[in-house]
């Protein structure tokens, strides 16, 4: 897995890619969202265009990155859902703990 | 060691069995090894036929026949009927290699020491040497020292030495110190110049000081400084030798590995106590066959490290499978049978069935996030949370309500758990909660449907909302709860087996047994991803509603 980091406007916008599951890279989205954070960003978009798999565990990643940001008072949001990640969010029925848009463009005007 | 230098250079065998080791002097002729009792060497390991073999003297030498075995003496890996016994010769018995048997001559070990005419120090010396060697790799560290410094000790006359080892910064340590009378010194209480150990340690070679008060003091008037405290104590003789590490390589091009792994120290107050230059020339011998031994020992002791966190996993595994309830389970209106296979040696997946106390059948199967021993500990949590409402609560949803709330109030973090709560009446009425587990398929005569309603994964939001549902299973129905193993099994060209394989594979034989069904499933999963390392823990329940007549028999 690699995540990439932007900065479009006010919204960091971090590109997630490959295999998002456990041992491989897992701790790797939590400490860029601690560090997103702690360099005082309050406003995250994770683009998941680049996610080809995703098993419990890195839905647990995921998970736990949305309530690092929201208990520190960010906003985050999720966009560009590939059909496997979509489908076990709604299968684990946490698909409605994420803000989640179709493409980053709607995420973006959603911030604004 | 008087009375065993006399027999220190008869040949004799080191034996080596699952039970442990012991040495056995050759002492009559024939000298007869098998299974039964009347033989010299009896041993048993059912590879070892009743009269397995002989030793015979032949010639001035030692032979070893074969007594027409029904497995076979392999010596040195090769089967043989007759072999003339050389020292250090490995004899093993058929194919399992339980037991091993090592030919030890007395004259072969002597020889090491540059020929036969020794006093009988250098008996004592050779003794010590075969015990070495003899000891293979199956001794605590600790007990190898101390047989290396009492001998050691009790052959120079030293009053008192001690061994240091280097560790892995290559800094020594001292690892025992011992007296005369085989007793272990303090190591406070051990005082002595750290000058001359790490000398012989980064020197490699013997160093004997005849008489401390000798030395020279340097330019630099340290010398006498550092030796001060020894001196206070009267000591006036040291020796003290390297132990020196020597790999055999198998290549002759590729240089032997040679390091000093520590030091063997002696002392005396007496001065010019110590041994002849002969004598000297066997104990850095014998300080060679130290240093093997000690390193055996040493990594004897990190494999039995590892074999231990092995075992504890191993029985963690036992434990795991049975807490998990008896695969099958019958009753008056229904029949299940379920299995659940960790990828590694525990899992984060469990089933379990209930008798709650409307007399219906209670089934759940759950998956924890994650994989091996964290999970493991949260589905046994989850398992027994699970145990505790199933019993008092009959409604699905509360159930699960119940258990989210339990497991954040243990504060687990981030750790989280599909699972399925499903209650069948005598009637036929399912009534099932789903948090966040693949839909389980219910097959019955008019198709197949998803049990889909519940909520979230539980011990993720705290009062997170439950729905239960209910359908009417007819008589024959067969429901089929799958972990994420099952549908996302990988074949080799990475596809999935998805639910489509499994409604394919359960469809043809919803009406047969539900043993039928699940073992099909299985095999089906198997040889799907045939080849390929099992990355996910498949657990399958499978539950079929047989109000009149139980289907399997």
């Amino acid at each position: 897995m690699t995540i990439e980091q932007r900065s479009v406007d006010s919204v960091v916008v971090l590109d997630l890619s490959g295999r998002l599951v456990l041992g491989d890279g897992s701790g790797l989205l939590k400490d860029k969202i601690n560090s997103v954070m702690f360099e005082g960003n309050k406003r995250l978009l994770l683009n998941l265009a680049g996610v080809t798999y995703m098993d419990s565990a890195g839905l647990g990643e995921l998970i736990a990155a949305n309530t690092t940001v929201t208990r520190q008072g960010g906003v985050v949001k999720v966009a560009n859902l590939t059909k496997r990640v979509s489908d076990l969010l709604v299968i684990t029925k946490v698909i409605n703990v994420f803000d989640v848009h179709e493409s980053e463009a709607e995420a973006l005007k959603a911030f604004a | 060691m008087a009375t065993e230098s006399a027999t220190s250079l008869v040949p004799r065998l080191q034996v080596e069995e699952p039970a442990g080791g012991r040495v056995v002097i050759l002492d009559r002729r024939p000298f007869t090894i098998g299974r039964r009792s009347a033989n010299d060497l009896v041993l048993m390991d059912p590879d070892v036929s009743r009269d397995h073999v002989e030793i015979v003297d032949h010639e001035g030498r030692l032979l070893l026949k074969d007594r027409g075995s029904r497995f076979g003496t392999f010596v040195n890996g090769f089967q043989v009927s007759e072999h003339q016994l050389e020292p250090n010769d490995r004899i093993t018995f058929g194919r399992g290699g339980r037991t091993e048997i090592v030919f030890l001559s007395g004259e072969g070990a002597s020889a090491t020491l540059g020929g036969a005419g020794f006093g009988s120090d250098l008996r004592q010396i050779a003794l010590l040497l075969e015990a070495l060697r003899g000891m293979g790799s199956g001794r605590v560290l600790d007990e190898v020292l101390a047989l290396v410094l009492d001998s050691a000790i009790e052959v120079s006359g030293a009053e008192r030495g001690f061994i240091m080892l280097a560790n892995p910064e290559g800094v020594l340590e001292m690892k025992l110190a011992r007296a005369q009378g085989k007793f272990t010194l303090p190591q406070t209480g051990f005082a002595i110049s750290r000058k001359i150990p790490d000398e012989v340690f980064q020197t490699g070679r013997v160093r004997e000081v005849r008489d401390l008060r000798d030395l020279p003091v340097r330019a630099d008037g340290t010398a006498a400084d550092d030796h001060g405290q020894t001196i206070a104590l009267g000591i006036r003789h040291i020796l003290c030798t390297p132990l020196r590490l020597v790999r055999i390589v198998e290549r002759q091009d590729k240089p032997a590995d040679e390091r000093n792994i520590g030091v063997l120290y002696l002392d005396s107050r007496e001065r010019g106590k110590f041994l002849s230059g002969m004598a000297r020339a066997a104990l850095e011998a014998m300080a060679s066959e130290a240093a093997s031994a000690i390193e055996n020992a040493r990594l004897y002791r990190e494999t039995q490290e590892k074999v231990r966190i092995e075992q504890e996993l191993r029985t963690a595994a036992q434990i795991q499978q049975a807490l998990l309830p008896p695969p099958h389970k019958l009753g008056a209106f229904f029949e299940a049978v379920g299995s659940s296979v960790p990828c590694r040696a525990v899992g984060g997946d469990f089933f379990e069935y209930f008798a709650p106390p409307d007399g219906g059948f209670a089934f759940a199967l759950g998956d924890v996030a994650g994989k091996g021993p964290p999970a493991a500990l949260l589905a046994a949590v989850l398992q027994g949370i699970l145990t505790g409402q199933a019993y008092s609560a009959v409604e699905p949803f509360e159930v699960m309500t119940r258990i989210n709330n339990a497991l954040l109030a243990r504060g687990v973090e981030s750790r989280f758990a599909t699972a399925f709560y499903g209650h069948l009446s005598p009637e036929g009425v399912l009534t099932y909660c789903n948090a966040g587990h693949n839909p389980p398929l219910v097959f019955g005569a008019d198709g197949v449907r998803r049990l889909e309603v519940g909520g979230m994964i539980v011990g993720l939001i705290p009062f997170a909302t439950y729905e239960q549902d209910k359908v009417q299973l007819s008589p024959g129905d067969v429901v089929v709860v799958f972990s994420d193993g099952v549908s996302e099994a990988t074949n080799a060209a990475g596809e999935e087996f998805e639910e489509f394989r499994i409604r394919e594979v359960v469809e043809p034989l919803r009406t047969d047994s539900i043993q039928d069904v699940q073992a099909a499933l299985l095999r089906s999963v198997r040889n799907f991803s045939q080849g390929l390392i099992q990355s996910d823990d498949i657990t399958v329940l499978v539950v079929g509603y047989r109000p009149q007549s139980p289907a399997s028999s």
